[in-house]
């Protein structure tokens, strides 16, 4: 029997970058810590079908 | 939630989100979900460099009337530029790979006249342009066409008499001017602010105007010994290295505002022990060249971030950057698989990714760690000592009992 496997967001990174340099830490989010990364990733997966377009 | 755009990688694929403004990265299965079609990228091993940068910084103008003394692409008020009809082409063929977003900036971009020209020419192939400026010539009309930007940072290194000190010129009131004026056009506006040695301490003050003029973002940029700035001895010490994080951990609880410091400081962030599934998540990386940031220079050469100048490709030639991508800057891409101690014992190697190569080339050795990493300075201590340290030697008379 084939299991059926949900899609995951990887990674979500907010807002556009306006420098010469990349985009390397939103201190903002990393405070949250693991716990509110995974949670976000199942909001946004959950959104994202919703949303699909 | 509404979706902008949908890009194919190997692990799965990249969504654009317009509302809110975000990038997601999501597996195979989800990019199905989504309806995508099967990518021949899917076939292929889920490790492996991007199809194409997300962001890619260009460069057009090393022309610039304030003369900064630390400026890292060494503008004069009769520097370079890339032409308006080069720019086009080149955001044309960004956008034909998939490019999300670019940078626009120099030199100062605001003494372009085509710089709102070539704004919405990226936004009529889907591109989001993202500007930087010192905020010199900012008026209430300049202010208004600013709206076809994402987001708009204005440089502010300190608050009043500190701008100066940093800069080498008397900006702060044309910044300040500039940031209200942008402010009252559009919320995405923000302050860039270099962190070098003497600017270190003004940083809550910079975090204090971001709060009262109510602007969306304050982004701590390190400060970086190319261009002009390799005269200056402006490096973080060790302890404002280590001290960093902390700080901007407190600028974000007392101010309300949101704090990101750009890739170069992430070993000053990893050397704290963050949580690597948050940092994971939230895409807390460091040194993204020639992966997920490119940049082109005025001159046309693509590089793997502005910072460094060995090109990959004429950015001008057409075809050139995309026939480039798959096969260049492994020099960037290959410092994990191949990284020296301590980088290699690293727990956040992966996420690190050795700290900024342009740092480590400005210090002699691009593939070197970075020097200013606390976790490397730790090292490099270590070695010294046991160098220095006589080697013990038995007495004779220890043998003979």
């Amino acid at each position: 029997m084939k299991l059926f496997r949900r899609g995951r967001v990887l990674q979500a990174t907010f807002g556009c970058n306006p420098n010469s340099s990349s985009l390397g830490v939103d201190v903002t989010f990393l405070l949250f810590g693991a716990v509110f990364a995974s949670a976000m990733a199942v909001l946004l997966g959950s959104l994202l079908r919703r949303d699909r377009r | 939630m509404k979706v902008a755009r949908v890009r194919a990688e190997r692990f799965g694929g990249i969504v654009e989100l317009q509302r809110p403004r975000a990038l997601l990265h999501v597996d195979r299965e989800m990019m199905r979900e989504l309806g995508e079609p099967e990518s021949p990228l899917w076939d292929l091993p889920e490790e492996g460099p991007l199809s194409a940068p997300t962001e890619v910084h260009v460069v057009l103008s090393r022309r610039c009337a304030a003369g900064c003394k630390g400026c890292y692409v060494d503008a004069t008020p009769q520097g370079a530029a890339l032409p308006f009809e080069d720019a086009c082409r080149i955001l044309d063929e960004l956008a034909a790979m998939g490019v999300f977003h670019v940078a626009l900036g120099g030199g100062e971009a605001l003494e372009l006249d085509y710089l709102f020209a070539v704004a919405a020419h990226a936004r009529s192939k889907g591109i989001t342009p993202n500007l930087t400026t010192s905020g010199l010539g900012v008026d209430e009309a300049a202010a208004r066409k600013c709206a076809v930007f994402g987001q708009i940072n204005v440089s502010v290194d300190g608050v009043g008499p500190a701008y100066e000190k940093a800069r080498g010129f008397d900006g702060f009131r044309h910044a300040e001017r500039a940031l209200r004026l942008l402010r009252a056009v559009k919320p995405e506006v923000g302050v860039n602010c270099v962190v070098s040695r003497s600017s270190f301490d003004q940083v809550p003050e910079v975090a204090r105007l971001v709060r009262n003029l109510r602007l969306n973002e304050l982004e701590l940029l390190r400060f970086k010994p190319v261009g002009r700035g390799a005269r200056l001895d402006e490096e973080l010490t060790q302890e404002q290295a280590r001290e960093l994080f902390p700080m901007a951990r407190r600028l974000v609880f007392r101010h309300r505002i949101r704090v990101k410091l750009d890739c170069s400081f992430a070993p000053m962030v990893f050397w704290h022990k963050p949580s690597r599934t948050a940092a994971a998540f939230f895409g807390v990386q460091g040194c993204v060249g020639g992966d997920v940031l490119a940049a082109v220079q005025p001159e046309g050469a693509f590089t793997g971030c502005s910072f460094t100048a060995q090109a990959a490709a004429d950015a001008r030639v057409e075809g050139s950057m995309k026939t480039a991508w798959p096969g260049a800057f492994r020099e960037f891409r290959d410092y994990v698989a191949a990284a020296p101690e301590p980088c290699a014992s690293c727990d956040y190697l992966r996420l690190c990714r050795g700290g900024c190569r342009a740092v480590s080339a400005a210090h002699g050795a691009f593939a070197a760690p970075d020097p200013g990493c606390p976790r490397v300075q730790e090292y490099r201590a270590g070695e010294m000592m046991a160098a220095a340290q006589p080697r013990l030697r038995v007495p004779r008379k220890l043998h003979v009992l």
